[in-house]
């Protein structure tokens, strides 16, 4: 089990075990020289931990000189926006987002406001590990200023310039979203107001501590599950704690797979976007996304896995939506990085201007069965785990080896990926229909146990 | 005297470094999260000075307790001694004070203190450093990591400590008019409405804060021009000086005379002492003889003690005494009020001196026994050949019983003496001498300078 972690998301580890304020002091002073001080945001959840590495990251930025704009605690999306808007040389997102109890992660915005891209990362980490940072004289240590006035105002302005918030208003929605005691609760009310639905939100109690497990999955959709009919709500949603993934339950009480969040959006977007407009996933995002945006039109780009990624790669194509089956979607016009506000606004977009309900949207999806599975390995040997059964596995199917192993056919796919953080090795398969799927899960899980066994 | 050995100092007084070369917010994080593990739980408050690096370290220190499950209550900007009082009427488990005292602008350093309020003494500081030294912490998981605090009234808390301990009503009747000057340091955010407390006009100088010290932080003479010229131009009764952290005092008089703090410090101590007329005075090795033939005068008896406040306190705590003295410093300790060096109580007292006696500070700086001190300093190679420097010395003149609590202290006869002692915080050993004539004093000085050259030669 690693405690640590650096890569694309930042520096994310167990508060204590491997997260420390010394680590985060250090990483954040590489941010700091790496962005040669300037004014940076720092921003962050609700996690118990979250202002102790708060904390230590502005006392690390103050220390290269950098001015520290003070969002305290700011769901991602407004954090992205914030340094776009505010001209920032970068920010700070300190939050464990869909991370289990006692995680958190440091994660450094460019001046773009999105994460950092491979090639930013691997400069930061030079500086990182060379100990070496950028220092100041006692009279140019920098200062904390307060996050200007109206930036929720101004967050709002955009995805009102996104989706048409009257034609939503028009419908009275009635909205359960479960926030996971989350960073989204501080604007949940502004949202309903501008966008006039009717939202009751749960878990909205800015503690830290999770009330359930903060992956938005159909198991942790159970609360908003048992209110939706009781209330006679329009639809439920389900977020991590900092509003970068949501998952949908719909009026019937289905709670959907947080791999449906994506299609539903690109299925609504690509319909007004228009033909030829480009989507960007990853190579383990579920079928429904390629089946979706065939259907519409468009033109799927499969990237890595990860948010940094993603977005890049949207930028790079010129596509108008990113998103991943992890329940995440972005606009190209939105903020750069992905946005559940944006994520529920376009849903109810959709079931305004279909006039669908949310069931009858979910029912015209085309329908894959998915099984994700840990396969427990030490997770030093993952990788060569993993390279070892490249061209000796399913020789008929279609393969890719751009992140993990990814095998194609006709009616179902199979990802093999090493985790980064846990001793496992990630799969997940697809088929059309629940036995097939189940199937080829247990036929492949065994292959791999055999082969980390011997 | 460049090299970063000497630029980080990790010792009795806390860590001392230099900002954006030494002293880095990682090292200050890990020294909090070691003091809350030396403390072993509860609440620690964290005040810091007027410095601009204050607040990084703040955060800092912030982070660091945090991690090791203490909750920070933090103080903001706020002098050492009003910490200090706050750490015990508060029951907290121990205090960090963000504070190089006297030190310029480009230093910054933790001070621990403990429940008691009082510095970390020798043993405590060890095992402080004990727990520092070593690689890895006990960081606590996310389940028992705190909230942080803040405290917006700790000022407010010694002011009225004072106001109770001293005869308030007798200074407020005299409507005095006082000038302060605060050094641009925590003075600035309280010395005014505390001298308002008290009925004073008040003028101050250096009164405003977040950039830099506009004067020398050292409140010795060549720093107090200011203040004397103030002091005269308004007619004030008395001018108050202050450090960065509102620990040390020294006075100015009426007529724009700038007596030093050591002379400073025998006015006050001279006041409590006829006041007490009995009991105890701790004085540390580098203060006047003044203060002891006073004493002498009122049956006071005094005890010698080594530099540095915690050697004070603990002195006084071990004799019941009820003052002790830094009189190189400035440092008044009075218990009565809190048991720290502070510069609030001091002023008080010293109003209280002026509103009891129906003196000018002027007249009463003729009545102190007449004594001129010279000073001088001698460059060491390293810090065990200072320690063999001193050694020879004290063998060489063992005939006149010099004492040794610190240095080393030689009586030269006729009231004379000579203190040759390490410095802490430079490597060079410190020369005093102190005698009723200045030639004599200027004599000792020069001839003790160049028997350590010889010494520190070989």
């Amino acid at each position: 089990m690693r405690f640590l972690r650096l890569g694309n998301l930042g520096m994310r580890g167990v508060a204590g075990t491997g997260l420390t304020p010394h680590n985060v002091i250090a990483y954040a002073s590489a941010v700091g020289t790496y962005l040669n001080g300037g004014r940076i945001a720092v921003g962050m959840d609700t996690r118990i931990s979250s202002k102790m590495f708060r904390n230590a990251a502005v006392s690390g930025l103050l220390g290269c000189g950098a001015e520290v704009i003070d969002a305290g605690i700011c769901p991602a999306p407004m954090l992205h926006h914030l340094v776009r808007r505010g001209e920032l040389d970068g920010a700070i997102l300190i939050g464990a987002g869909h991370h289990q109890a006692g995680w958190n992660a440091v994660a450094p915005l460019s001046s773009r406001g999105s994460y950092f891209s491979n090639l930013q990362t691997q400069e930061l980490l030079g500086i990182y590990h060379s100990g070496i940072y950028r220092t100041v004289p006692w009279n140019a240590v920098g200062k904390i200023k307060p996050c200007p006035q109206g930036l929720v105002g101004s967050y709002l302005d955009l995805l009102c310039s996104l989706v048409d918030a009257e034609k939503i208003a028009s419908r009275r929605f009635k909205v359960i979203a479960d926030f996971c005691n989350g960073s989204g609760s501080t604007i949940a009310e502004a949202f309903a107001k501008r966008f006039g639905v009717e939202m009751v939100p749960i878990n909205n109690i800015l503690s830290g501590v999770l009330p359930h497990d903060p992956e938005p999955r159909p198991r942790t959709a159970m609360q908003v599950q048992s209110l939706i009919k009781v209330l006679n709500a329009d639809i439920g949603f389900v977020f991590n704690s900092d509003m970068s993934r949501a998952s949908v339950v719909t009026d019937s009480g289905e709670t959907l797979s947080e791999e449906y969040s994506f299609p539903i959006v690109a299925d609504h977007v690509l319909q007004r976007a228009g033909k030829g407009a480009g989507v960007v996933s990853n190579c383990c995002t579920t079928r429904t996304l390629d089946d979706i945006v065939r259907m519409r039109g468009g033109v799927l780009y499969k990237g890595k896995v990860g948010q940094a990624h993603t977005i890049d790669k949207m930028f790079e194509t010129g596509s108008v939506l990113a998103g991943d089956g992890s329940g995440s979607i972005a606009l190209a016009r939105g903020v750069p990085g992905f946005d559940s506000f944006l994520l529920m606004a376009l849903v109810l977009e959709s079931m305004a201007f279909s006039g669908e309900s949310s069931s009858q949207i979910a029912a015209r999806l085309p329908r894959y069965y998915i099984i994700k599975r840990a396969v427990p390995c030490s997770s030093s040997h993952a990788y060569s785990i993993l390279r070892s059964l490249r061209g000796r596995l399913f020789p008929d199917a279609e393969f890719s080896e751009e992140d993990g192993l990814r095998f194609d056919w006709e009616d179902g796919w199979v990802h093999l990926r090493a985790s980064m953080t846990e001793p496992i090795v990630r799969m997940i398969v697809e088929w059309k229909g629940r036995e097939k799927a189940e199937e080829h899960a247990a036929k492949v899980y065994s292959i791999i146990e055999r082969v980390v066994a011997s | 005297m460049k090299g970063t050995f000497r630029r980080l100092k990790i010792g009795v007084s806390g860590v001392r470094g230099v900002v954006g070369e030494s002293l880095s917010p990682v090292l200050v994080a890990d020294f909090a999260a070691a003091f809350g593990e030396f403390v072993g739980g509860g609440r620690v408050l964290v005040g810091r000075d007027t410095r601009s690096s204050g607040e990084m370290y703040e955060n800092a220190v912030a982070a660091g307790l945090l991690s090791v499950g203490i909750q920070p209550v933090l103080t903001g900007i706020l002098p050492t001694p009003s910490l200090q009082v706050a750490v015990r009427e508060t029951s907290a488990s121990g205090a960090i004070a963000i504070t190089a005292s006297h030190n310029g602008n480009e230093w910054n350093a933790l001070k621990f203190i403990g429940a008691d309020g009082l510095f970390l003494n020798q043993i405590a500081n060890d095992e402080l450093l004990d727990i520092y030294n070593q690689p890895d912490s006990n960081y606590v998981p996310e389940n028992r990591i705190r909230t942080e605090k803040l405290m917006y009234d700790a000022f407010r808390i010694h002011q009225e400590k004072i106001l109770r301990s001293v005869d308030t009503d007798a200074i407020r009747k005299k409507h005095f008019r006082v000038a302060v000057d605060c050094c641009n340091g925590v003075g600035a955010l309280y010395s005014r409405k505390f001298l308002e407390a008290f009925g004073c006009e008040v003028i101050s100088i250096f009164d405003t804060c977040g950039n830099g010290f506009e004067r020398p932080p050292e409140p010795v003479p060549a720093n107090l021009g200011a203040l004397s010229e103030c002091v005269k131009k308004h007619g004030c009764a008395v001018g108050f000086a202050q450090d960065p952290d509102g620990d040390r005092i020294s006075l100015v008089s009426g007529s724009g005379a700038i007596p030093g703090v050591q002379n400073s410090a025998a006015l006050i101590a001279g006041h409590l002492i006829r006041n007490n007329r009995s009991g105890t005075v701790v004085l540390n090795i580098q203060t006047t003889t003044a203060i002891e033939q006073i004493a002498g005068k009122y049956g006071v008896k005094v005890l010698y003690c080594p530099v540095g406040e915690v050697n004070v306190t603990d002195a006084m705590n071990a004799s019941g005494a009820f003052l002790g003295i830094e009189g190189s410093s400035g440092g008044i300790i009075y218990p009565k009020i809190s048991m720290c060096r502070d510069s609030y109580a001091a002023m008080a007292v010293v109003l209280e001196m002026l509103a009891q006696r129906g003196m000018t500070i002027d007249s009463m700086l003729e009545t102190l026994p007449c004594l001129s001190s010279v000073s001088a300093k001698v460059l060491c190679p390293s810090a065990q050949a200072g320690v063999n420097a001193l050694r020879e010395i004290r063998s060489r003149y063992q005939e006149r019983n010099p004492i040794v609590v610190d240095g080393v202290r030689i009586d030269m006869g006729g009231g004379a003496w000579v203190l040759l002692r390490r410095s802490n915080t430079e490597p060079v050993i410190r020369i005093l001498a102190e005698s009723s004539e200045e030639a004599t004093a200027e004599r000792l000085a020069r001839s003790f300078e160049k028997e350590l050259q010889g010494l520190l030669k070989k």
